[in-house]
């Protein structure tokens, strides 16, 4: 076997696995947009079939029902705009917030630098479900709204996270720039703002997307501060406790319909930064 | 730290540090450092939430429930003469039930589960028996899928980073899994997963002469944990890919060129060279990971609700089913100790570079 031949052997293997891949991480979305054509009766076949066909004469039958229930399904309309709400403002506040700490902790000298490290590091890791008893007293007792609850306490992850990822990438930032503006009498803060800041846009909207996509895909704290109040409801919650229009049962065709609609904000964001995403996912876990 | 003559400016800029770290600081105090001193207090508790019973300091007593267990020998059935009863079709040993040897006071035990060892049998007995398998669960479930994601993410990290046209499309594709909701992807597993020929796995073992058709994925306990594994590896794996994929990225190409040509064969290099080379990386990940699989809930809650519970979906009912503020409280703190020792392993692998020293 000539090494033209071995390569081209190496070559087909690796497609062989690219496909095997890709249709393990697709599969399931194929999936659910496969039961979101399909209506009661024709999600009731058995066995199943791999697209929507009608249940008497096997013909292809795409059934758009399920969307027409979800676009006029009043529950998760407002989950739509409670997500939009909740994940858009999580994810300002904790920019804007996590932008001043990031730049404190990457650039500036100050005693105690490494026991804040240590303590933004800690909280990344801060399990939610460990404070849930008493945050849910606190909200109750105060009687704060559900939505101004959410955006609250999201910042427990979103905050130290986008602190942590924004840390790194002012670190990476050569430090000349600071010292000769200083040089020329600008005051740190003036340096912060007119030069570190414009230079890691890109770092913030690494940052910010995923804070966003954090936030927008929450549940824990979702599901316990409105469990009594259903119009605030985000959209994983309305997904997971679906109130069906129609049927008695579980409406599995319903509940695709929504997950598709609630996904595709971020399939497509994932297309767009996915550059972005991974330098940001993997200077938050991996770099120290 | 700055020389004497600029210490004007090392001042100043001390100062801002303390500023801008500020608000960080105080938000974190509010939503973190607060409710978890009221957990702590709560634990020792017997509050009941949106209950007008009088809240009284019970020390350890929910600990005591929470974590309680016991070890009992269980006899076997004897017959009128004194022989052990042997079931005549398996040729097993009866035994008799476990109710009768696990204690009932001063706190009723109740079964876990059984084993035999060395020829013994042994109930398991707990006075919180659900949270005990909770706690058993979600570990079996953490090691688990750490392990499995940990494998296919180096593997799908190795396809990612080889050179083909449309690489760049390929990772955003393994993106999606990790991007789309728990909520969206436990719902569309919890249906491939039906008990019956309208789901999908059903219906493909069926065609495979694999079942009857109506393997009760997520009712049989024998299959509610591997089916919560396989969920968890799809959705997980893609960012264990990632991290290590950054990992793979720090190797300098060079390595590899010298290695082809002393002819070390791939399957040699990725054992002697990649696998070395990425221990800091993995070891990273599994930590990293093995944090998050511990604190499953979204999965757990969404798909087995109350039948089966992971740690953090236990504490979850606990709360606002029962309202038992205490309880669940006691509850926090137990996995709050967990977790902080695996942040603590995490934090030391990973250390933190600061120009302090």
């Amino acid at each position: 076997m000539n090494s033209k031949t071995k390569q081209r052997i190496n070559r087909i293997l690796l497609w062989v696995l690219i496909v095997v891949m890709a249709v393990w991480m697709l599969f399931p979305f194929y999936w659910a947009i496969n039961s979101s054509f399909k209506s009661e009766a024709q999600l009731a076949m058995m066995p199943t079939t791999f697209v929507p066909r009608d249940a008497a004469t096997k013909e292809v039958a795409f059934n758009l029902r399920n969307y027409e229930a979800v676009f006029t399904n009043q529950a998760f309309l407002r989950a739509i705009v409670n997500s939009t709400i909740v994940a858009g403002t999580v994810t300002i506040l904790a920019l804007g917030v996590g932008a001043f700490a990031g730049f404190a902790l990457g650039k500036l000298r100050y005693r105690g630098k490494t026991g804040t490290l240590y303590i933004i590091l800690a909280m990344t890791m801060f399990p939610a479900i460990a404070v849930l008893t008493g945050l849910y007293a606190i909200i109750t007792n105060l009687g704060i709204p559900p939505i101004l609850s959410m955006i609250v306490t999201y910042l427990l992850f979103s905050l130290p996270f986008t602190a942590w990822v924004l840390t790194a990438f002012f670190k990476e930032l050569p430090t000349e720039i600071f010292q000769s503006a200083q040089v020329d009498g600008a005051s740190p803060f003036q340096t912060f703002y007119m030069i570190m800041l414009p230079l890691t846009a890109p770092a913030l909207v690494t940052t910010g997307l995923l804070a966003f996509i954090g936030a927008w895909n929450e549940y824990l704290f979702a599901l316990t501060f409105t469990s009594i109040s259903p119009d605030s409801r985000t959209l994983p919650v309305v997904i997971a406790n679906f109130p069906s229009q129609f049927s008695m049962q579980i409406p599995f065709g319903e509940i695709m319909a929504a997950g598709i609609i609630s996904s595709i904000p971020l399939i497509l964001l994932v297309f767009i930064f996915q550059r972005r995403i991974v330098a940001g996912l993997t200077a938050g876990a991996v770099k120290g | 730290m700055a020389k004497t003559g600029s210490s004007d400016l090392a001042k100043q800029e001390q100062r801002l540090a303390y500023w801008l770290l500020a608000p960080t600081f105080i938000i974190l105090l509010t939503i973190a450092i607060y409710p978890l001193l009221s957990v702590f207090y709560n634990s020792f508790t017997n509050n009941v939430f949106a209950s007008s019973a009088p809240v009284e300091f019970v020390g350890l007593e929910n600990y005591q429930q929470l974590l309680s267990m016991t070890i009992k020998t269980v006899p076997p059935k004897l017959d009128d003469a004194g022989q052990p009863v042997v079931d005549p079709d398996t040729g097993a040993v009866q035994y008799e039930s476990a109710v009768a040897v696990l204690p009932r006071e001063p706190v009723r035990f109740r079964q876990v589960t059984q084993f035999n060892l060395f020829g013994t049998q042994l109930v398991l007995g707990a006075t919180d028996p659900n949270f005990i398998r909770a706690v058993w669960d979600t570990i079996v479930f953490a090691v688990a899928t750490v392990f499995l994601e940990l494998v296919l993410g180096m593997i799908v990290a190795l396809i990612v980073n080889a050179n083909f046209k449309g690489r760049g499309f390929m990772r955003a594709i393994i993106l999606i899994p990790w991007a789309i909701p728990t909520a969206v992807s436990s719902q569309m597993w919890a249906y491939m997963l039906q008990p019956n020929r309208t789901g999908f796995f059903n219906t493909v073992f069926w065609y495979l002469g694999l079942g009857n058709g109506e393997i009760p994925f997520l009712s049989d306990p024998a299959w509610q944990l591997p089916s919560m594994i396989m969920i968890d590896v799809w959705k997980t794996t893609p960012f264990m890919a990632l991290l290590i994929l950054a990992g793979l990225q720090l190797i300098p190409g060079d390595i590899y060129e010298a290695a082809d040509v002393d002819g070390a064969n791939p399957v040699r290099q990725f054992f002697q060279l990649t696998l070395p080379l990425m221990k800091g990386t993995i070891a990273v990940a599994l930590v990293f990971r093995t944090l998050d699989a511990l604190r499953v809930f979204d999965l757990f809650q969404i798909v087995l609700g109350q039948a089966r519970y992971s740690m953090a979906s236990f504490t979850y009912y606990q709360l606002i089913q029962n309202r038992q503020m205490g309880y669940s409280s006691a509850s926090s703190v137990v996995i709050f100790v967990v977790l902080s020792m695996f942040a603590v392993i995490y934090m030391r692998s990973l250390g933190v570079k600061s120009d302090e020293q």
